[in-house]
């Protein structure tokens, strides 16, 4: 076998996508300068790629559609200059990575897991289903207020709290996985009060990210803070606050 | 499916959700079995399936005009070795991009190829030619590994992946337009 054949070999082992990058790359250079290789690949090409069609009958769930036309046709219907922002101011941006945690790691996984799951349910979860569903329409509500341009920010240690009407939230960057068997909880200060009400419990995730959306009426609520507290919450602060942040 | 993928594409491009959705009843099937039968795994296949086509939509300037079927297929694969990777499997290889896409199987025959016809055709090679090509492909593994894996020199590996193409090639050309 001349040297040559030992080419015509790499090209179609380069054609079925199995040369590792370094070997690709000198195949490559070879196919672009030789009109043998060149008419080698071109032949061989279509056959590797044809193999996909080999793959098992199957097909995704229809929730998988829903999802990417429901994000595609959303985008669609943007303005392009909304679509594609040129420049976002920094508060923007922090929004955004918080928007981005929540998506990615609440929306696409823990909820469409959820509500995947309970697509398999029979009717009698039916009821379920619709909690999910109202749960993802809270969640883009969320996204939607963490981004809004209008909302107020009070700028806390490692994140902000957040106004958006009556709406209010805390996000949180940085923040170390509590002790064992402690989590973080929200405090709220009902205007007109001087008792701190207990609000959610909750945890960072991996990257150290939290959002928290406050069940009060934003404005009615005077402060927020988050202390340590054991698993479960407490109904008063048993520990010094890490934060404390009064609304106006 | 649109015939002319050239059009279909420059709709996506302007942002044109109606021709977005006809790309994905055209190869959402495809581009799932594929992911499946790489990853093993409905849910990581699904994911990836989400990754391709929202590729295609957020970056549809990448398409260079040529096979659409076959740079989905791209995609498709390119993504799912990403996730394999992520698995620690550590594949190495890629389909190759960087060339113009060849037109030797045309759009619409690529989509349309009947599945029966490559499985029958796969079938019919020698199963160590067969099981090369398909470790290849779908394994996300380079020629090395296969070799290493089956204890066979890698020469004969290279050989047995170009004999298999070229008769997997011989077995499809009736199949389409050429």
């Amino acid at each position: 076998m001349s040297a040559h054949d030992d080419m015509l070999d790499d090209v179609a082992v380069y054609a079925l996508g199995t040369l590792p990058e370094a070997e690709a790359t000198r195949v490559r250079a070879h196919i672009e300068t030789c009109a043998e290789c060149r008419s080698e690949y071109d032949m061989l090409a279509p056959a590797a790629l044809a193999v996909a069609h080999g793959a098992p009958d199957a097909e995704p769930s229809e929730l998988l559609r829903a999802r990417i036309m429901h994000e595609v046709r959303a985008e669609a219907a943007k303005p392009a200059g909304v679509r594609r922002p040129l420049v976002w101011p920094a508060y923007l941006v922090a929004a955004a990575c918080f928007a981005i945690a929540v998506i990615s790691s609440i929306v696409n996984l823990s909820l469409m897991e959820q509500l995947k799951s309970v697509q398999t349910l029979s009717a009698q979860n039916a009821h379920a289903a619709s909690g999910l569903a109202q749960n993802l329409a809270n969640e883009k509500t969320m996204v939607a207020d963490l981004l809004d341009e209008n909302a107020q920010r009070y700028a806390v240690r490692d994140g902000q709290v957040v106004r958006v009407g009556d709406r209010l939230y805390i996000t949180l960057h940085d923040l170390t996985p509590p002790p064992r068997g402690k989590v973080y909880q929200a405090w709220t200060l009902p205007k007109g009060s001087k008792v701190m009400a207990p609000s959610v419990t909750f945890v960072p995730n991996v990257h150290g990210v939290a959002v928290i959306a406050l069940e009060v009426n934003a404005a009615a609520t005077a402060a927020v803070a988050v202390s340590v507290e054991p698993e479960g919450g407490s109904k008063a602060p048993t520990s010094q606050p890490l934060l404390v942040q009064a609304l106006n | 499916m649109e015939k002319d993928a050239g059009l279909l594409m420059a709709r996506v491009r302007a942002r044109d959700a109606d021709a977005f959705e006809e790309l994905y009843d055209a190869y959402h099937r495809l581009v799932y079995r594929v992911a499946l039968r790489m990853l093993g795994d409905a849910h990581a296949a699904e994911d990836v399936t989400q990754s391709v086509f929202m590729k295609v939509w957020s970056a549809p300037e990448l398409f260079r005009g040529g096979n659409l079927g076959a740079w989905i297929v791209r995609i498709t694969r390119n993504r799912t070795l990403d996730a394999l990777r992520s698995r620690n499997a550590h594949p190495e290889s890629e389909l190759p991009a960087t060339l113009v896409e060849t037109e030797a199987i045309e759009d619409v025959a690529f989509a349309r190829l009947d599945a029966d016809r490559v499985r029958a055709a796969l079938s019919n090679l020698p199963p160590e030619q067969r099981d090369a090509i398909e470790l290849g492909f779908f394994g996300g593994i380079t020629h090395e590994e296969i070799a290493k894996r089956s204890g066979t020199p890698l020469g004969t590996i290279k050989t047995r992946i170009r004999m298999g193409l070229r008769k997997l090639r011989a077995a499809l050309d009736g199949a389409v337009t050429v």
